[in-house]
């Protein structure tokens, strides 16, 4: 999967099916062959585009028709700074036809779009349309987290040049280890998550109670056993194996997906509405033991995070509406971004979408943004750019 | 208020940003303030986006509101300069925006954002001037929280239904405009006209679409709002919760339910407005609709979250405002009687209702009984459902008030329960836990809704006994669950942290005596339940504090006699911090060791229910110091002599020497006179020359020195004032009885000497205690009663009958001192079934008017038995200070009780009265003695000692017979 060139992606399909893995394998390649004149596109796009993002406020996507998903996400990345820097310095395809259907430059004309105008809230329209070139269909309701994956996917594939800045700004590197319960047979598996799909039961059923239960659960050691078991090379059968998984990396955005559903004996999927309540700084050396990281004490110091946005669902899992919470970087307020609709509101309202077991249709918390509070080195695209 | 005028009150430095502002717009102040209310109700921000027909309509009437205010200005000097800048406004505006309407509109909204903006910077400063001034209260940053967001909400619900004023208009013009244009059939289809037409339509629809969403978004925002602030009332209720049940338990708190209603209902009312708008904007998508219409997939979604919203809101609306509990046991409700009133109100905090709606409220006991074998069941005998009634208490709120409320066991209920069974019931009554459940059917707006409130969980008991466990058991669960349905707590009763613990019982001894437990009482508590070394962690098991722990009572049962003693008798001393009360052997030998002789501490004794006790240092000239304690002194002795008394006036007699009072200095340091004095009953020093005829007599203890022995034993003495043994001679006959007053006696020698019984002592009853007044020392007029002024109706005798006595018998002539108080007993009325004894009984102050009624209850022997009460206590000297308090809690059941029980129930509570009177053969002797024939108060004996004698004028009362009789504590409500 090269990156040099856009117009080689365009025939492929999207990287990855959105029913598929939640886990993404994401292949960092060196992209250090910049050509001079890539890099004097890239300085006339910001001289272009620079000023406008500066502002970065708080501006509504009317909703298409079923796009309230689509509008949440898109607030997600645009609100984040740290992704319209990396977005601003992109190249522009050469051909009308190319800059149509490319996402991260639609993606960018929308930016500009809410950031130039004086109107509160603009219409995704082309950029839409361009996603649903990349059979992201319109009118149709979706599941955040994987929305969230696709969109992902297509801006790394058909973003050019700094395309390793947003793999370094969204991926989590964990290491996989399976164990041989009889032998000292060990397999050991580096992958890289955009999200870190969370359950909200354990595996008896019981409600875990905090995000903090969420995380530990998450990266509890699993023994494999009957059905599961897997074949050991070195017994040469079919044995008990100790799955385990060690956090190796966290990135400046970490997402957390809280797999707030359960499937019925029907396999009709419910929504599950539990009150599970998420900190506002979270802390991953406190929660995780020392056998569940693998990771230096440089990496650990970086691993305090604030939150940054919430992607909240109302409703039920067939039908529903999204909204997105979003604390602004800038002016360190948290706004509530419903379609058009903007305004700002305070934690109070954030924690509303912790849920309540009692009440279905009221929104809770799907899709979690933390930002990282001391990034360990600044951001290295700054100095590149400026 | 209106933005405009709410801005002319800012502070100036904020006035001066609003100056600014205006001054270089286009819109005049001067407009601004003629027409601020019209300005502030258009929707400006909507009329500024483009595609917006409507900038151009506002601006025009704004022309025309601008006008018509022109019109209307009269000729007056200050209206002058207004009109002409009105005027030139008009013109001004007229010929700026005429061609660029939305300008204008964008203008004006800017200006009014920009106004609120200084609005609440201005608010904001004025706030933080002003917060450090008065320390606010705590609560008060919550309070502000909630108020400003149900402002919030109610703006934000204008704004709503402003934008959907303006979809209506929106979709009307669309519905007219498709109507009249609209021509599918396509005959004109190439008719560039028509092009254009449905190119406009196009756009119109375009509109109308973009403001569905808008409102629909409003929509959504509102109800997120309403879910914060919902949020926020819900951990208040949960505050309410809490402090409700610390109340209970006698804990401090303010159950106050007036703003959770205000907040409740405004939410409320807010929520169902919305619900309104809801549907009409389902009837706009009736009349309209087109593909992928907003409308279609969005408002069901949000009535669906609305009605989860609003009927949750409702639900937790219904609270239990007053626990259950019987009326003259407020201080611990939740403890019930089977056959025993009992009231309980439940509260719809959501003050919405229909008119013309009847809603009906229920209770039910134990709707889901738990499944403990032998569970007893109850039927509430009373009706059990009322009708909240429109108007029936507008100011009130609505509320279920349930009152006289009576319980009865079901026959079969106790199935396996009882003592045949062996026991085996795994609960005993007053561990069971029973709930009441308030239902109520509510209707409003179309909604119906069944609410449940559920009481805190109550214990049922059939016996007074039984009242002082019951009530551990609701101390225990309200301490340690706060799930009000847990019926089955008790099944495996959690210990209780011994900080949580040792605050509740503080809060015990605060509520019946004003004053909590002091650290060190704390701590000898939990050396007695935790053993030498108790710490924070430390935890007591329920069987440890309910259950006999070997010495015959528990834990509880030790304190809880303690709390009744202090209620009743010692509640100043112990108020005031005289008693030192918890301290355990040991320690008070610690602290008395270096104390000078005659240091005394007053303690509740451990090993006597219910019992106080001084113990005194004495400091030998050789050995180790001594230690004495007298033998605790409990209720039934406190009736008769009060605790200070007592200490004022204790001996020790020792063989050789006069009897001394060895209590000198309370511990740790002060006169005794000095920390007791105020609560000695008054001497009779006043007047000494009336008194001169008789010799006063006050009862005092006197202790005998035993050789050996800690615990001194002492006897009642009746003494005169200078301590000389009682050495009066009668006037009349009858047998005197020097020395210790044996108790048992036969009437003749019975202790009451006519001489005590001319000291006429103005005698004035309060409920618990005798106040003898000395102003009237000698003075026999105090409570004077010739036969004749008795009225007894004749006939009436055997028959138990009320004795009515006529207020004017009982004149305090002269003596300012007599004060009948009757109010203490109300209705007044005082058992006596008395005839035969007319000649004795003397009515004194507190029964005046009193005389009680009986209904029914008494037999034949009633008459004699409360006759001898009567005279038995009569025999305590009016000095002695305390009424029999506990025969205060007596009630007299109508015609339920039959004498006997009585009877005995008077034996157990007083037992000093026991010996004196409550002998049934006393009576025949009584009567022998007293030769009275019923009926005939004329044939009184002219030698009996209790009559009048020639040479007295006055008659010779005793005056204290029945003020020591009970004021019988008669509920009204047990009559009806």
């Amino acid at each position: 999967m090269g990156q040099t060139s856009g117009r080689q992606e365009r025939n492929k399909k999207p990287e990855v099916a959105p029913s598929e893995i939640m886990e993404a394998e994401i292949e960092v390649q060196n992209t250090k062959e910049e050509t001079k004149d890539v890099k004097a596109k890239n300085q006339k796009l910001t001289s272009v585009f620079g000023l406008a993002d500066l502002k970065n406020e708080a501006i509504g996507l009317y909703n298409l028709g079923q796009s309230c998903c689509l509008n949440s996400l898109l607030q997600v990345f645009l609100m984040n700074i740290h992704f319209t820097r990396i977005l601003r310095r992109i190249t522009v395809p050469p051909s009308p036809a190319q800059r149509r259907n490319n996402v991260p430059y639609q993606m960018l004309l929308l930016l500009e779009k809410m950031q130039c105008g004086k109107c509160k809230a603009v219409g995704p329209t082309d950029l839409a349309c361009c996603l649903s070139e990349h059979r992201v269909e319109l009118f149709v309701q979706h599941d955040a987290a994987q929305l969230f994956l696709t969109l992902w996917n297509l801006l790394k594939k058909q973003m050019k040049k700094p395309v390793e800045e947003l793999s370094d700004l969204y991926t989590i590197c964990i290491q996989e280890h399976l164990a041989c319960q009889k032998c000292s047979f060990e397999v050991k598996n580096n992958s890289t998550m955009l999200t870190l799909p969370l359950p909200v039961l354990d595996a008896n059923s019981h409600r875990l109670k905090t995000l903090e239960d969420c995380l530990q659960y998450f990266f509890h050691p699993e023994e494999l056993t009957g059905q599961n078991m897997c074949f050991c090379q070195q017994c040469g059968r079919k044995t008990t194996f100790l799955q385990s998984m060690k956090l190796v990396h966290l990135p400046q955005t970490l997402a957390l997906h809280l797999k707030r559903f359960c499937f019925e004996r029907s396999s009709r999927t419910q929504k599950l509405s539990l009150h599970l309540p998420f900190p506002q700084e979270l802390d991953l050396r406190e929660i995780l033991t020392e056998s569940q990281c693998q990771a230096d004490d440089s990496e650990k110091g970086t691993w305090q995070f604030e939150l940054f946005a919430v992607v909240a669902h109302s409703g039920l899992s067939s039908c529903g509406h999204y909204c997105a919470y979003i604390r602004s970087l800038t002016d360190c307020k948290w706004y509530c971004f419903n379609d058009s609709e903007v305004c700002q509101v305070s934690w109070d309202d954030v924690k509303c979408t912790y849920g309540h077991s009692n009440l279905y249709w009221r929104e809770t918390a799907y899709l979690l943004f933390y930002m990282k509070k001391h990034p360990q080195q600044p951001w290295p695209g700054v100095s590149e750019c400026l | 208020m209106a933005q405009w005028q709410e801005v002319q009150s800012l502070a100036n430095t904020y006035l001066e940003q609003v100056h600014q502002l205006y001054a270089g717009s286009a819109l005049p102040m001067a407009v601004r303030q003629s027409l601020a209310a019209w300005i502030e109700s258009q929707n400006w921000r909507q009329a500024a986006e483009p595609l917006c027909s409507q900038a151009r309509m506002l601006f025009h009437s704004l022309l025309v509101v601008l006008g018509e205010r022109l019109g209307s200005l009269g000729s007056d000097r200050e209206d002058f300069m207004l009109k002409h800048n009105l005027r030139k406004a008009h013109r001004d505006l007229q010929a700026e925006f005429e061609e660029k309407p939305e300008t204008f509109a964008n203008l004006v909204a800017n200006l009014l954002q920009e106004e609120r903006r200084i609005l609440r910077l201005g608010q904001a400063g004025e706030q933080e001037g002003s917060a450090p001034a008065p320390s606010p209260a705590p609560e008060s940053g919550r309070e502000q929280q909630i108020q400003q967001r149900l402002g919030d909400f109610h703006r934000a619900l204008q704004e709503a239904e402003r934008a959907f004023r303006h979809l209506e208009d929106l979709q009307d013009a669309f519905d007219f405009c498709f109507k009249v244009h609209y021509r599918p059939d396509g005959e004109r289809n190439s008719d560039p006209e028509y092009i254009q037409e449905l190119k406009s339509l196009q756009d119109k629809l375009q509109n109308l679409h973009r403001q569905r969403q808008e409102v629909l978004a409003l929509m959504q925002q509102l109800l997120r709002r309403s879910e914060t602030l919902q949020e926020l009332l819900q951990q208040e209720l949960g505050g309410w919760r809490a402090r409700q049940q610390r109340q209970c338990l006698g804990g401090p708190g303010d159950t106050n339910l007036r703003p959770l209603e205000t907040w409740f209902t405004e939410l409320g009312q807010g929520l169902f407005q919305l619900r309104q708008l809801l549907r009409a904007l389902g009837e706009l998508r009736q009349k309209v609709t087109y593909a992928r219409d907003p409308l279609v997939t969005e408002t069901p979604l949000l009535e669906q979250r609305l009605q989860e919203q609003l009927t949750h809101l409702l639900r937790s609306a219904f609270v239990v405002e007053q626990q259950p509990s019987t009326p003259n046991a407020a201080k611990r409700p939740l403890v019930l009687r089977t056959a025993g009133k009992f009231s309980a109100r439940a509260r719809l905090l959501v003050r919405l209702h229909d008119r013309n709606h009847r809603m009906e409220a229920r209770i039910h006991i134990d709707r889901d009984p738990p499944n403990i074998r032998g569970f007893r069941r109850f039927n509430i005998l009373t009706s059990s459902s009322k009708t909240l009634l429109a108007g029936d208490s507008p100011q009130e709120g609505l509320i279920c008030d349930f009152q006289y409320l009576t319980l009865k066991e079901q026959k079969d209920s106790r199935a396996g329960k009882g003592k045949g069974g062996g026991g085996e019931g795994p609960l005993v009554v007053t561990e069971e836990l029973h709930l009441i459940t308030f239902t109520l059917a509510y209707a409003y707006c179309g909604l119906e809704l069944e609410l449940e409130a559920t009481t805190l969980p109550f214990v049922i008991i059939s016996n007074n006994n039984q009242f002082s466990s019951a009530w551990a058991s609701i101390l225990w669960f309200n301490m340690l669950s706060s799930d009000p349905k847990a019926q089955q707590f008790f099944s495996s009763p959690p210990p209780a942290p011994w900080p949580r613990l040792a605050e509740v019982l503080s809060w015990q001894f605060q509520s019946v005596a004003e004053r909590g437990l002091s650290r060190d009482n704390l701590l000898m508590l939990a050396k007695k339940l935790l053993g030498s070394k108790p710490s924070l962690d430390s935890t007591v098991a329920w069987s440890k504090f309910s259950k006999d722990s070997g010495s015959g009572f528990s834990f509880w049962a030790w304190l809880d006699g303690i709390l009744g003693l202090l209620q009743e008798h010692l509640k100043q001393l112990w108020k005031k911090g005289l008693i030192l009360g918890f301290v355990s052997h040991k320690q008070k030998e610690k602290l008395l060791k270096c104390k000078r002789s005659g240091t005394f501490l007053l303690r509740f004794s451990e090993t006597v229910l219910g019992g106080v006790t001084f113990t005194w240092v004495e400091h030998p000239e050789t050995g180790p110091p001594i230690f004495h304690a007298v033998e605790p002194y409990t209720a039934s002795e406190l009736v008769s002599l009060a605790l200070p008394d007592i200490i004022r006036d204790y001996h020790m007699s020792m063989e050789e020497k006069n009897p001394e009072n060895p209590l000198k200095f309370l511990y740790p340091n002060i006169a005794r006179d000095e920390a007791f004095g105020p609560f000695y009953s008054q001497r009779m020093e006043g007047n000494l020359s009336d008194s001169q005829k008789y010799l006063n007599r006050r009862l005092i203890r006197v202790s005998s020195r035993p050789p050996n022995r800690r615990q001194t034993e002492e006897e009642l003495v009746v003494a005169t004032q200078d301590l000389q043994m009682l050495q009066l001679q009668p006037r009349g006959q009858g047998t005197q009885q020097p020395g210790g007053l044996p108790w048992p006696q036969p009437l003749g020698t019975l202790q009451v000497t006519p001489g005590n019984v001319g000291t006429p002592q103005g005698v004035t009853v309060t409920p618990g205690t005798l106040q003898v007044t000395p102003g009237n020392v000698g003075t026999p007029q105090g409570v004077t009663m010739t036969p004749g002024t008795l009225q007894v109706t004749p006939g009436n005798l055997g028959t138990p009958q009320g004795v009515t006595m006529t207020p004017g018998t009982l004149q305090p002539r002269g003596l300012g001192m007599l004060q009948p108080q009757p109010q203490s007993l109300e209705p007044p009325q005082v058992a006596s079934g008395v005839p035969n004894f007319q000649g004795t009984l003397q009515v004194a102050p507190g029964a005046v008017g009193t005389v009680q009624v009986l209904p029914g209850g008494l037999r034949g022997d009633s008459g004699t038995l409360l006759g001898t009460v009567a005279v038995s206590s009569g025999t305590l000297p009016a000095e002695q200070g305390t009424l029999p308090a506990e025969l205060r809690d007596l009630e007299l059941l109508p015609g339920g009780r039959d004498m006997q029980e009585l009877l005995q129930s008077l034996q157990e509570l007083e037992p000093g009265l026991e010996a004196a009177g409550l002998m049934p053969d006393v009576v025949p002797t009584l009567e022998e003695s007293f030769q009275l024939s019923p009926g005939s108060a004329a044939l009184l004996d002219q030698h009996d000692p209790f009559l009048p004698q020639p040479e007295d004028s006055v008659l010779p009362i005793v005056p204290s017979l029945f003020t020591d009789f009970p004021p019988l504590h008669i509920d009204p409500s047990d009559f009806q």
